[in-house]
Order: structure tokens, then sequence, then C-alpha cells
């Protein structure tokens, strides 16, 4: 008894740590900078697909491509950066989210003339290997994507509060014009939020490829998790989006247990609705410079 | 400080929407140890021309220039590293920062260098005492007089030469808006420009060395203390048109 209750507390936290850092970046780019970057599972399929041909092609363990995949996807995302947003900030209101939305069909559409859409499987040599933890039986790959993505997760909280750099970011979210005005160049760190959402997103999907099988078109499932994710959790705060993660990881482990499979997303998305009745918030806060 | 500057504001046209500009032809100048106030109805442009002065809103035409060097097109994150600071109307602390991040946060143009960042710090808790305790709260959890003071703290940590102050006291009790005004006298005696722009006629113009006012965007008359002093009633009187 108590260790099959320990073995879903531990299938659900290694669970809740990948939907944490999948929420993660939509959710700081949705709060510190206001966009709603619905493009952001587009940017984890591509992640997912990096994994994939690193694998096949160069022999690269998915672990060195978490690493790559940090630096690479911020440079893509300073590029969306440079590309789109700073135009959009001109625009009208919802512009941002329509040129957003393109972003992502046209990701998709491209990801799926390139790879099909077939669903692919990341194997590594541990891929069936079994970790006995005490009473616990965790699948190796899941420990090694939950470490990746809570080394992340740390990696975000500490860079955002702890460093001079994160605290003009938070502040540049706060007030902007206080921001320039005591120096920072606002356009400067909002390039490098933006790319490190994209660079969170691309290295969600490394993680993802070690644990689920993928598609271009499953893309659009991870982004209703992180939409889950950051509702439960608001959004802006890293610590937030763990807790939240971790929670509908939990979640959806213990209802697993204890129902038949059909009734867990009705249970997650009852959560969902409570939270959305009690905070009343929704969105809405954020809707300040929507792009 | 490095270098007392003036600054100087000649035809300054500038506006926010095309075709209707706000400020329609500003001189005016705010020498080193000095308070130079701009007073003037609602509307005027008092505000847009500190905006303006601040790199926040490009100007039409005109020109901006601190101690003979053009700033007119510099834009706003670049001007407290030519040693202007702003301080805009109303609330601009990080409210879910801490007090100290605030004020730390004043001496990023300093980043680079721990050791002057760290004395600027140590500098401007020495100065404002009553923060030191504040030091781990919220910024957004203070009153609206700390949050002031937070703010004040904030802009001295890079050691400005021009301060562009805009209604220093709206929202705030009258005695800590006597001590906001006697905090900018203190500025002034240490050889800082002040530039300051005010609804509260009577303070401003108590501890003004030069008064400008403005109407409809541009000079209207302009004056030393003295002249204003004694007459602030009948141009109260001739702004609201009665």
């Amino acid at each position: 008894m108590v260790s099959t209750a320990l073995q879903i507390v531990a299938d659900g936290l290694l669970l809740g740590m990948i939907y944490a850092v999948v929420g993660l970046g939509l959710s700081l780019l949705l709060g510190i900078m206001g966009i709603i970057n619905v493009a952001h599972s587009a940017f984890i399929m591509l992640g997912a697909f990096f994994t994939l041909g690193m694998l096949e092609a160069l022999h690269v363990d998915p672990i060195f491509s978490f690493a790559l995949a940090v630096p690479l996807f911020f440079a893509v995302g300073a590029l969306v950066f440079r590309l789109i947003i700073v135009r959009m900030e001109r625009a009208e209101q919802n512009q941002g989210l329509v040129a957003m939305f393109g972003l992502m069909v046209l990701i998709e559409n491209v990801g799926t003339i390139f790879w099909t859409t077939n669903t692919r499987v990341v194997t590594v040599a541990y891929s069936n290997v079994q970790l006995k933890l005490g009473l616990v039986s965790v699948p190796a790959v899941r420990v090694i994507a939950g470490a990746l993505a809570a080394a992340l997760i740390a990696a975000f909280w500490l860079f955002l509060n702890r460093s001079l750099i994160g605290r003009a970011i938070r502040a540049m979210a706060q007030n902007q014009d206080a921001a320039a005005a005591i120096g920072i160049n606002v356009t400067r760190l909002s390039l490098v939020m933006f790319g490190l959402g994209i660079a969170s997103a691309g290295a969600a999907g490394v993680v993802i490829a070690m644990v689920f099988p993928f598609a271009p078109q499953t893309q659009i499932e991870w982004l209703s998790w992180a939409f889950l994710i950051v509702i439960l959790g608001g959004f802006g705060r890293v610590e937030n989006t763990l807790a939240a993660g971790l929670l509908t990881g939990l979640i959806q482990t213990i209802a697993t247990a204890l129902m038949p499979f059909d009734y867990v997303y009705l249970l997650l998305y009852v959560a969902l609705a409570s939270v959305l009745v009690l905070r009343r918030e929704g969105l809405r806060g954020v809707v300040r410079r929507t792009i | 400080m490095t270098g007392a500057a003036e600054l100087r504001v000649a035809d300054l046209h500038a506006g926010y929407v095309p075709g209707h500009p706000i400020l329609r032809g500003v001189t005016i100048a705010a020498r080193p140890g000095r308070v130079t106030v701009v007073l003037g109805p609602n509307g005027a442009g008092k505000s847009t021309m500190l905006r303006a002065l601040a790199g926040y809103l490009s100007p039409l035409s005109g020109s901006i220039s601190l101690g003979g060097t053009d700033i007119t097109r510099l834009p706003s994150f670049r001007h407290i590293e030519e040693g202007i600071a702003f301080l805009p109307q109303g609330r601009s602390t990080f409210p879910d920062l801490t007090v100290g991040e605030n004020i730390e946060l004043g001496g990023w143009p300093l980043r680079g260098n721990h050791v002057r960042l760290r004395q600027a710090l140590d500098r401007v808790f020495a100065r404002y005492p009553t923060l030191a305790p504040l030091r781990d709260r919220p910024a957004g959890s203070l009153s609206g007089g700390q949050q002031r003071a937070v703010e004040i703290a904030r802009l001295l940590m890079a050691d400005p030469r021009v301060l562009l102050i805009d209604e220093p006291s709206v929202g705030l009790a009258p005695n800590i808006a006597r001590q906001m005004y006697q905090e900018l006298e203190a500025f002034r005696d240490e050889g800082r420009t002040i530039l300051l722009v005010d609804q509260d006629v009577r303070s401003a113009i108590r501890i003004a060395d030069y008064v400008y006012v403005l109407t409809s965007g541009k000079n209207d008359i302009e004056g030393d203390r003295s002249a204003f002093e004694g007459d602030l009633g009948t141009m109260v009187r001739r702004w609201l048109g009665v």
C-alpha cells in the first residue's frame, strides 16, 4: 500500500516536472512581456525533432542535445523577436496574437513537410532501464528528463531572482518607463527575455522527446497542457509554474490510479475551471500590451 | 557627479499625434545649482516637455542640449549615462521587487563595476537611513511617502547632475511633500541642475530660483522667484480665465 502510494507520487512528480518545463516559457513571456506566445508549442515540437535529428544523424545523446538546444533556440527566439515581435509592438492590439498563431501554423506545416505526420520515438541505451529507489521503481529516462527540467527551472529562477539582469527584466515588466529612466535598454532586454522563452520551449521539446512519442501535429496538445499550467499557476513566476506543473502531474497519476482513464482529463479540467472561477483573473490581467 | 552642466531647450516642438503638436516652440534653460520651475495651466505641455527632455518623445523640431552636447534624439535609456535622471509623475517603483532591489537597480549604469555599485548603495542608504529597515520588503507594500523615498534613493544611485522632476508632491501627505521640496533644495545646494514641473505653484515657487510659465505649448512669461512671489493670485486666475 505504502509502496503503491509512493510509486504514484514519484511518477506524478516526474511527470509534473515535464509539465512545469512545458509551461515555463509560456508563463514567463505572458507575465513579463505580455506576449501570448501561441507558437510556444511549435518550438517545443522543433526541440523534439532537433533531439531526434541529432540522435539519428550524429548519434548525439539527448542530454547533450538539451545543452545545445538552449543556446540554439535562444538564437531562434532572438531572430523571431527581431523579425516579428518588434514590428508587432507598433501594431494594433491583437495583431501580435495573430502573427504568433500564423507562425505556429507555419512551423507545424513545414514540420509536416519535412518529417511527415508519422509518430516518432527517441530510443537510447537507457530507454528501457528501470531505476529502483527504495520502494519505488521509475524509468531512468524519466528521472533524467525530470532532472534536466528541474535544472532548467532552477536556472531560470536563479537568473530572474538573483541576478541584476534578471531583476532588471522583472523591473521592466513592472514599469517600462521607470526602467528606461534608470538606464535599462528595454528593447535589448526584451530580446533577451523572448530568446529565453523560446530557449525554454526548445529545451522542453528535448525533454518531451526523451519521454513521449511525438509528431508535428501533437504540438497542439502540448500547447493546451502549457496553457493549463499557466492558468493554474498564474504567469510570470517560475516558482508558481513549477508548483502548477507538479500539481498537474500528481493529479494525473493519482486520478489514473483511482478512476477510469477517461475521467482523468475531466478532473483536470474541473480543476482548471475551479481556478478560473475562484481567481477570476484568467488571462485578463495580462492584456496590458497583448502581442 | 561629474561636471555640472546647463540644460538648454531651444524652440522645441513635440507631440504624440502627427499634425497636433503639444509643444509649439518652448525655449528654456536650467542652470547648475539652481531650481528651475516650469508652471502653467493644465494642458500647457509641461509634462510633455519633460517627457521630450527625458527621451520618451522624439521632438518634431528644435533642440535639447546638455553642457553643449546635443541630446535632442537621445533614447530614454541613454539619458542616465549623460547624468540626466527623470522622476516621472505618480508611482514609479517596481512594486514586486524589494526596496533593496529597487535601489540597487538605480545603479544599473554601474553594473560592470561591483565596487562602485556597492559604494553607491552604501552612500544612498547612509543618506536615507529610514529605508534601511525596509530593505527586504516589496516596494509595493510601502506607503506613498516611503515609495517616493525609494524612488529618490534609486535616482541618486547614478549620482545624476540633472534632475527632471514631474509633479513631485501629487498624492503625498503635506508633511511628506514638504520634505520632498526640502530634498530638492538639498540637491540644488549640491550643485545639481533641477528642472521642476509642478501644479503646486506655491511650493514650487518657494524653492525656485527661476520660473518659466508655459501656456498652450509656448513660453509665456518668465523671471526670478521675486517676480512671481507677490502676484501668484493674478497669474493663477488668468490661467483659469476668471
